[in-house]
């Protein structure tokens, strides 16, 4: 899955990748919008950066996201 | 369980006693500071275990200083709530709960949670709309020292989350950024904040990028004696060499460079770390931390036949870096880029600029998927840059060592198995070949390890990025810490900004002997700017303007900015779209007396939900409100108000003006008894109950005086 610009997602599992931290535990369930995607090569497993409501603005990885139905 | 929380309350007095300047002895000034830093990061949930210690250390530092009483009475205060509060402060640093939700009420607004740098947008919104442009660049040089940068090339993720999206277009907050840059600039009111007085520990900052620049800024104010080495010749790293000139003019990042340099920031051009000067030559030096913002200028190989046998072969980057340099050269006279990215698009409209006569993005997928920001590629478009979709570069191919064309084909979106990604696939006998001589990769960049090969211990994930901790900035060597692109890979200059501040502020604990927070910080609200009244209809109307754009023959052959700016009237009335989220917190309680109480179902603000909104309209509520100010009433923030002016009653949300009655006085003493839509309700509330008076209206005092037994006073519910 890669993810373009403004769309909303959720987090709806943590990841394994190594640059997931313990804190973002807390940001599964959040829904958010993509802010920044891999704007080079849409790379699926590059961090992408979302914002997500109420907890601020991260880079994630991908996996770990899910495109939310309008 | 108490109503009141400790840990607010703690920040509160903290706050008070520092602002009072109630200490005056310098040191403890420092130790209630710091104390505040870790109280603020565990009401905000960023804190881990060693907070609780480190404030109890702090707390007895200062009490057991026999100098000053009030630093002992306010050791003593926090040694108490120490004592007496555990509980509570372990459930805000375990499970991030505020038991009394009194901490949640600071809760920024989603703009300012949205970006990376944590600027307080709606503060410095309302400061522009009111006119005061100096004071909203002072907020935004709280979080952000390159506000005229960002005005002009911030990819926006406030824009994203603005609420006022949620009803039509967000708020253009970027460009009403950079008008308020250049006009506190151009008025000399654009001013540095007052540096903190001298430390004697010293900082090196490798990388002049946006990054390394916003730690060596916050280094300096904290009055850490800073050091920035960079390898090219100016500061702005990928923001000087990466954007165009026509997208950022040069004076504008040199000019908050210079700002920068006012706070005795001392920068050494010209000097690439590793190979000019090694790690163990500035510790000789005396620096005891370090910040490597290297970012990531080495461009991705595109593993073709024909890539490195011909000079016509060149990458995006290096060739904007040359450009931005001063290198005015016509690459060639047909061009083709390969890569779908905003490197790509950039690239190709500088060549336009330089004069290259024909310009093709090269794509292996379709627009849709093309990566590069849809403004961007418009505009491009517009200027005459040619885009080929579906299309995959299989061979450069030459002749006499001079490139000829790139031999193509085409693709095909297919999805591959356990995938949903769509992805290209070559059409069998679509080999066709492109004539060009001049072909730039523009498929991406990474870190240049060169130079940290003998950094031993410094670890790197494996994207190739420094491995930091992103609430902090540490990576694995003690003292050093990293930010931007070189820890993020290629991303925004915003991020890189936010990366840098924390990083300022984690290496100021790190030379204070203080533990880092576990998780980043929550944006630290800068104010709470005044209301603008505006009438409901005015709110509705507006519309976010149109940027006005340089003409395409000027954008075709010269490097003047494209984004002319908007003209001041614009930019006020912009400012007054804002809805204020820094104090409506959007909690519906409004919404929910009016329909469920009072059964009148006045407010019609679907912008509320973040994941279902519905329609909003601030006019509708004039239509059915009765001015009783239940909303107001209970509303937590001061969000939604209520008051009485020139003889009308005034409903207003955050100076929206919803609502507006005349006031209906008593008959007999000419008390105000309140609005006829509110009377009338009334009425018909009590009218089952017990008749009416059926004369004029009549306050409670003059009812009871006049003895119109068994007639209730219009004005009582």
């Amino acid at each position: 899955m890669t993810f373009k610009r403004g769309q909303r997602i959720e987090v709806y599992r943590r990841s394994s990748d190594e640059q997931w931290e313990d804190y973002m535990d807390s940001f599964v369930g959040c829904h958010g919008i993509i802010t920044d995607p891999d704007s080079t090569i849409n790379d699926p497993d590059a961090l992408v950066e979302v914002s997500l409501d109420g907890k601020g603005t991260h880079r994630l990885p991908q996996e770990s996201m899910r495109l939310l139905d309008d | 369980m108490k109503n009141r929380c400790p840990v607010n309350d703690s920040v509160a007095t903290l706050n008070r006693a520092l602002d009072a300047n109630a200490l005056k002895i310098p040191r403890n000034r420092r130790v209630a500071a710091e104390i505040l830093q870790l109280m603020q990061e565990i009401a905000t949930g960023a804190s881990g275990y060693r907070h609780i210690d480190a404030v109890s250390a702090l707390s007895m530092e200062l009490t057991a200083t026999g100098e000053e009483k009030a630093a002992a009475d306010l050791g003593r205060y926090m040694l108490t709530i120490l004592a007496d509060e555990l509980e509570s402060l372990h459930s805000h640093v375990k499970t991030h709960n505020c038991p009394t939700e009194e901490c949640e009420r600071l809760t920024p607004a989603p703009c300012q949670m949205a970006c990376p740098a944590g600027i307080d947008v709606p503060t410095y919104i309302s400061l522009i709309g009111l006119g005061r442009d100096a004071e909203a660049i002072e907020v935004i040089r709280k979080d952000n020292p390159f506000p005229w940068v960002c005005g002009l090339v911030c990819t926006r993720p406030c824009e994203f989350m603005c609420v006022r999206g949620r009803i039509d277009t967000p708020v253009s907050i970027k460009f009403l950024k950079a008008f308020a840059s250049e006009r506190a600039l151009s008025e000399r009111n654009y001013k540095n904040p007052e540096k903190a007085p001298a430390k004697s520990e010293k900082v090196c900052v490798v990388g002049a990028g946006p990054g390394g620049l916003s730690a060596a800024y916050y280094l300096a104010l904290k009055g850490y004696t800073v050091r920035v080495i960079e390898a090219l010749p100016v500061s702005g790293g990928m923001i000087m060499v990466g954007i165009p000139r026509y997208r950022l003019p040069r004076e504008v990042i040199d000019r908050e460079v210079a700002m920068i340099e006012e706070l005795g920031v001392e920068f050494q051009y010209n000097t690439r770390f590793g190979t000019d000067v090694t790690f163990e030559q500035l510790q000789a030096e005396g620096f005891t931390a370090f910040c490597f913002a290297i970012g990531a200028h080495q461009a991705y190989k595109m593993r073709i036949p024909g890539e490195d046998d011909f000079p016509q072969v060149l990458d995006a980057i290096d060739l904007l870096k040359k450009v931005a340099l001063g290198d005015r050269h016509v690459p060639g006279r047909q061009v083709i880029f390969i890569g779908g990215g905003n490197v790509a698009i950039d690239a190709a409209r500088t060549c336009l600029r330089l004069g290259c006569e024909e310009v093709t993005i090269a794509y292996r997928r379709t627009r849709t998927e093309m990566p590069a920001d849809a403004e961007e590629v418009e505009q491009a478009e517009e200027e005459g840059v040619r885009l080929s979709f579906l299309t995959i570069p299989v061979a450069i191919k030459g002749e006499a060592g001079h490139v000829v064309g790139l031999q193509c084909e085409k693709a095909r979106m297919v999805k591959q198995a356990g995938s949903d990604r769509l992805s290209p696939r070559p059409i069998e006998g679509s080999d066709h070949f492109m004539p060009a001589d001049v072909v730039i990769s523009a498929i991406g960049q990474q870190v240049d390890h060169t130079g940290f090969k003998e950094l031993e211990g410094l670890t790197w994930t494996r994207r190739q990025t420094l491995d930091v901790k992103m609430a902090s900035m540490e990576t694995s060597l003690a003292g050093v810490f990293a930010v931007g692109d070189a820890v993020t890979g290629p991303a925004t200059v915003i991020e890189a900004i936010g990366g840098g501040k924390r990083a300022a502020a984690s290496i100021d604990r790190y030379l204070s002997g203080l533990p880092q927070p576990q998780m980043p910080p929550v944006p630290v609200r800068r104010g709470r700017a005044e209301f603008m009244e505006v009438p409901a209809s005015t709110k509705m109307i507006l519309r976010r303007p149109e940027m006005p754009l340089l003409n395409l023959d000027r954008r075709r052959t010269t490097y003047q900015q494209v984004e002319l700016g908007y003209p001041e009237n614009a930019v006020r009335e912009e400012a007054r779209r804002c809805l204020r989220c820094d104090i409506c917190r959007r909690c519906g309680v409004c919404v929910e007396v009016c329909r469920d109480k009072m059964k009148i179902d006045a407010l019609h603000l679907g912008f509320l939900d973040f994941d279902h909104p519905v329609k909003t309209d601030f006019r509708l509520t004039e239509e059915a409100c009765i001015a009783c100010g239940a909303c107001a009433e209970n509303c937590p923030t001061g969000a939604m108000q209520i008051e009485e002016k020139n003889g009308e009653r005034l409903l207003s949300l955050c100076g929206t003006i919803l609502n507006r009655q005349k006031l209906v006085n008593c008959q007999t003493c000419g008390a105000t008894i309140g609005s006829e839509k509110y009377l009338d309700y009334i009425r018909a509330r009590v009218a089952s109950q017990a008749p009416v008076s059926t004369g004029g209206p009549v306050c409670d005092k003059c009812a009871r005086a006049g003895k119109r037994t068994r007639k209730l006073p219009v004005s009582n519910l």
